[in-house]
């Protein structure tokens, strides 16, 4: 039995397929899900996500958000999600150093800080998921 | 009897107007578009979160969180969202009649400059206001929900409301004032979720579900998730009311110019044979009275 696995974030629904397992960073580490995992809800962290269907194995990185395991249904609620080969490196690394530029300059009491600082993150996570592809 | 250079000086002005009335529709028709699209793009999303609460709502009574408590109202906390330009019919208008009627005390935030203008010249208590980019990113409308959680948590305003013009479709847009927080029972909220959401099917699987790291930690996550996610969501409905009330209030200017240069071409017309058979009746007096 095959597992259906959904990643939606605000923007649009990012992957949405039937996968043989995948692997969700959560905050309390990864966890893999197979068919017929137990109905499960719980938060996402920073990371990659892996997904394996027919032995490839397709890399995600997510950001924060929520995860829902339901009836072979893999639900993914996460506030940014890009697959492997859409980063562009030179992109990425141009934002980090925009992002840490400007984060250096907000106390941490400022309500932009958590956005720069779930920012740079999510950044952080698309350079070490693209870096360690290599 | 005007003059015919002076009914052709009007019908050119009119037609001036007609050419810049038809081209903001247009404009204001392929925003409304893209507009409805995002609407649309974040549907899956909030449907989902919907879906999640759902599940969570059997465990709600052994958990507490600031946003679900009831407090004594001594101060609302208003979100006024209006448009930046005008030209959109009777939009702001509507809204602003329903922020006269709030009497009690009240703290006003507002995205838009057209509302904060009105709240400013009516002096009313505007605690901050912001403008928003008409490609409307998640991003731009979580400061807007942050600073006014602060004030939520921290006990300046008891209440946080929402002023919007609700889309309904393309010629209706209702002004609605939704309140957001407190969550005063998150069975109907939950309930309004899925409704909103609009059919959110459960699948079968009646296992106990597994909360990780527990139940109150993965509510306390979620629950402001969804208080931005829902004002993000009417921030984007009033953008498509903005456009289609722009779209409608240009093509009956449109029509309106189209009509006027029918009857001043008909007047025109007019003049012209008035004068024209005046010069022949004045050219034939001038021959009977030379034979």
């Amino acid at each position: 039995m095959a597992l259906t696995l959904e990643i939606v974030t605000p923007e649009a629904r990012v992957y949405s397929d039937t996968i043989d397992t995948v692997v969700i960073p959560t905050v309390q580490g990864e966890i893999g899900i197979l068919a017929g995992h137990i109905p499960l809800l719980t938060q996402v962290e920073y990371g990659e996500l892996r997904v394996t269907k027919g032995g490839v194995e397709t890399r995600l990185a997510v950001g924060k958000g929520f995860a829902q395991v339901e009836g072979d249904v893999v639900s993914v609620l996460a506030e940014h999600a890009i697959t492997e080969s859409k980063i562009d490196e030179a992109v990425v690394e141009e934002a980090l150093k925009r992002a840490e530029q400007t984060l250096r300059f907000t106390k941490p009491e400022d309500f932009e800080y958590e956005r720069l600082q779930n920012m740079v993150n999510f950044i952080g996570a698309q350079l070490a998921l693209k870096r360690r592809g290599r | 009897m005007a003059s015919t250079r002076d009914i052709r000086r009007r019908i050119k002005s009119v037609k001036n107007t007609r050419q810049i009335t038809k081209a903001m529709e247009l404009v204001a028709a392929s925003k409304m578009k893209k507009a409805q699209q995002a609407a649309l793009a974040g549907r899956a999303y909030t449907q989902l979160m919907a879906k999640m609460l759902a599940r969570l709502g059997p465990r709600i009574a052994e958990v507490k969180h600031p946003f679900l408590d009831q407090r004594e109202i001594k101060t609302r906390g208003i979100l006024l969202i209006t448009t930046d330009k005008g030209l959109c019919g009777p939009l702001n208008a509507n809204l602003f009649k329903h922020v006269v009627e709030v009497r009690s005390p009240a703290k006003f935030f507002s995205i838009g400059r057209k509302g904060s203008q009105f709240l400013a010249r009516t002096k009313r208590d505007l605690v901050a206001e912001f403008t928003v980019s008409d490609r409307l990113a998640f991003a731009e409308v979580k400061p807007v929900v942050e600073l006014m959680v602060k004030a939520y948590l921290e006990g300046q305003i008891d209440t946080i409301e929402v002023i919007y013009p609700r889309f309904k479709n393309t010629l209706v847009q209702e002004p609605t004032v939704r309140p957001v927080l407190p969550l005063t029972s998150l069975g109907e909220f939950i309930a309004n979720a899925q409704r909103e959401a609009g059919d959110v099917t459960t699948t079968e699987d009646n296992r106990d579900m597994v909360f990780e790291p527990s139940a109150q930690e993965v509510l306390e996550a979620l629950i402001p998730f969804y208080v931005n996610r829902h004002i993000y969501q009417l921030v984007v409905s009033a953008r498509a009311s903005e456009h289609s009330a722009r779209m409608v209030a240009m093509k009956t200017a449109k029509d309106n110019a189209t009509k006027l240069l029918g009857d001043l071409t008909l007047e025109y017309n007019k003049a012209r044979q008035a004068a024209i058979t005046a010069e022949i009746l004045e050219i034939a007096a001038a021959q009977f009275a030379s034979v």
